[in-house]
């Protein structure tokens, strides 16, 4: 018990990665607010992300900018620019996803999840007859 | 050919959709010209992969492409082996007549002209992307690849212009985020242990270091294969798939059923064939998860199948039941078995694009969305319903059609590792597949006619369809060449 408990504190990074994760994915699983579900994904890809910086992280690195000086870790920084790549597709989905919402509650006028499923069979008529 | 073009043939294979995707914007307003860049895009992508095939099998190309020339650590690499051009053949051969369905066809359902442009540069994204996941052979890269292939595939499914679209495209956006998220985590994992993105290069590491931490390359697999389950509708994982694949418009339908979720299986594949051994998946019991959840999704899907009267709707929940024949077969673990799955992967692409583009058109034509309500169609529109009725028998496995190749290498790998259970499934499963589409096949032919008036489509559809038809009968009585590509990428993947 006690090595497990020093292991979590010298990799707390980690630690807090999978509360981070599993806080989204609770989110997104059980809100049914559209814009909590959302929230939630950007939560849990937060999560992954502070996975992947801590990962490359080195106590005492440096910063890798290679200068002449031999006997110097240096930190990983491909996992660093690994994570811009996934911040930037994080992003765009989370627009594309705001933009879908807009498009859902013109039809619905709400935004909760319950609701619009009770809604769609009405909808489903209403395009049927029109 | 030059040099330039048989050494880089693999990457214009990627850059080619993508620069088109690039150009359509620019002549938004001329949609002929749209349509026939389209059509040129689509024959130059099948000559490149029908050569790419005939360099692969007769060894004629290196089978390592290292992006702008950097050695493979620290550079990219490009995999050109049997299996990434098995794929892009298959690619290949169902956006030609896709190309050709959509040609003058697609204003009504996208809702507006100039809506259509938007529309091809989705589904141009989109085979860029797959393009990209047969190739590659970075673990990096196949992240990035199947969220360009993700986004295209819900910007495909909202693009219809239908009141339900965006409930669907939304419900899909954030289950696929949710797999994205899982799929990173586990490469993420697998970098971690290995310190390689590159594929060969992190599995001679994965190997060695599977003993001292095998909990973390179980969660990495389990990642992996919960990520990918979800996107390629695995069977508890597929509840987006029937609303997203109903409603989205006819030709991104036939795309994302027959090719975009194989896109992701074959990613799948390669990590647990490459990176993993297959050693490692019996260890880890990775194989009998696939197994279970194949044999399951074959028996439950078929059976909401039958339920459904929309046809689109019967079709998609198909496409989850023959998902579960892959998974299956992928689970066997020996070589008849898996080149079955890669045969089956083929067939059941052409097949159900085959069903959802003459599924669409009745429905376009008649207004009417129900089995029911379809009933004499095969007297007004006979071309489309022919084309229906070979595609429903191949998906059966009726002899002589493509999709009996493929279950009868399935059932012989099930055979040869002894497992009569999934055997006796693979061939209930065809049952269960007559039992949803003969249906059809029966009221469209044999009831007397409901619908007024309805004709066959235009020239361009009527040949689009008419050419999957041929291949659905030319694989089956001429398996040979991709019969054999199969066998070759399923022998490349079980020995390391």
């Amino acid at each position: 018990m006690r090595i497990l408990l020093e292991k979590l504190l010298i990799n707390y990074p980690f630690f807090f990665a999978i509360i981070l994760f599993v806080m989204g994915a609770f989110t997104v699983l059980t809100r049914s607010n559209l814009f909590k579900k959302l929230i939630g994904i950007n939560i849990m890809e937060g999560g992954i992300f502070l996975f992947f910086v801590a990962a490359g992280n080195i106590k005492g690195g440096a910063v890798p900018i290679l200068v002449d000086n031999p006997g110097v870790t240096y930190i990983n920084p491909l996992t660093s620019a690994l994570m811009l790549t996934g911040i930037v597709v994080s992003v765009s989905v989370t627009a594309f996803a705001l933009a879908l919402i807009v498009r859902i509650y013109k039809i619905y006028g709400t935004t909760d999840a319950r609701r619009i499923a009770e809604m769609r069979k009405e909808v489903k008529e209403r395009c049927q007859q029109s | 050919m030059p040099a330039v073009i048989t050494a880089n043939l693999p990457v214009f294979l990627i850059i080619l959709p993508l620069i088109a995707a690039f150009i359509l914007p620019t002549i938004a307003r001329r949609q002929r010209l749209q349509e026939n860049l389209l059509l040129v895009v689509g024959s130059l992508g099948l000559l490149g992969a029908g050569y790419l095939v005939y360099l692969v099998m007769h060894g004629g190309i290196s089978s390592v492409y290292q992006m702008g020339g950097w050695p493979a650590p620290w550079g990219i690499e490009l995999q050109v082996d049997n299996l990434a051009s098995f794929f892009l053949l298959v690619v290949a051969l169902i956006i030609l007549p896709v190309f050709l369905y959509s040609r003058r066809n697609m204003a009504e359902e996208v809702g507006s002209r100039e809506k259509v442009a938007r529309f091809y540069v989705l589904i141009l994204l989109l085979i860029g992307a797959l393009a990209g996941m047969a190739l590659t052979n970075d673990l990096f890269n196949v992240y990035v690849l199947v969220e360009v292939a993700t986004i295209s595939c819900v910007g495909l499914v909202s693009s219809r212009n239908h009141p339900l679209s965006a409930e669907a495209a939304f419900r899909y956006l954030i289950l696929a985020t949710f797999g994205s998220a899982l799929i990173l985590g586990g490469i993420g994992f697998i970098y971690i242990i290995t310190g390689h993105l590159n594929m060969g290069f992190a599995a001679q590491e994965l190997v060695q270091v599977w003993q001292y931490r095998p909990h973390v390359v179980w969660m990495a697999l389990i990642f992996l294969l919960a990520g990918f389950g979800i996107k390629a509708a695995l069977f508890p994982l597929h509840l987006w798939l029937p609303d997203a694949h109903s409603i989205a418009p006819t030709p991104a339908s036939a795309l994302l059923s027959g090719l975009a979720v194989k896109g992701y299986l074959i990613c799948l594949f390669k990590f647990f064939y490459r990176v993993a051994v297959p050693f490692l998946l019996q260890e880890l019991a990775i194989d009998k998860i696939m197994k279970w959840a194949g044999l399951l999704g074959i028996v439950l899907a078929s059976l909401m199948a039958i339920r459904q009267d929309e046809l689109k709707r019967r079709l998609a929940f198909s496409t989850v039941a023959q998902i579960g024949y892959l998974f299956l077969g992928a689970s066997l673990m020996n070589t008849r078995g898996l080149s079955g799955t890669f045969f089956y992967l083929a067939s059941h692409a052409v097949i159900k694009s085959a069903l959802f583009l003459s599924a669409g058109m009745m429905i376009s034509v008649t207004g009417k969305k129900k089995v029911s309500q379809l009933a004499g169609i095969g007297k007004k529109m006979p071309v489309t319903t022919a084309v229906f009725t070979i595609a429903s028998l191949g998906l059966v496995g009726v002899p002589l059609f493509s999709g009996f190749v493929g279950k009868w290498y399935l059932l012989l790998g099930a055979l040869d590792s002894g497992d009569f259970l999934s055997a006796l499934v693979i061939i209930a499963g065809s049952v269960l597949c007559a039992a949803y589409l003969f249906p059809v096949v029966r009221l469209a032919y044999f009831e007397p006619a409901e619908i007024k008036e309805a004709q066959d489509p235009g020239i361009p559809q009527k040949l689009a369809l008419v050419f999957l038809a041929v291949l659905v009968v030319l694989l089956g009585v001429m398996p040979g060449i991709v019969l054999e590509l199969a066998n070759r990428a399923a022998l490349d993947l079980l020995t390391p």
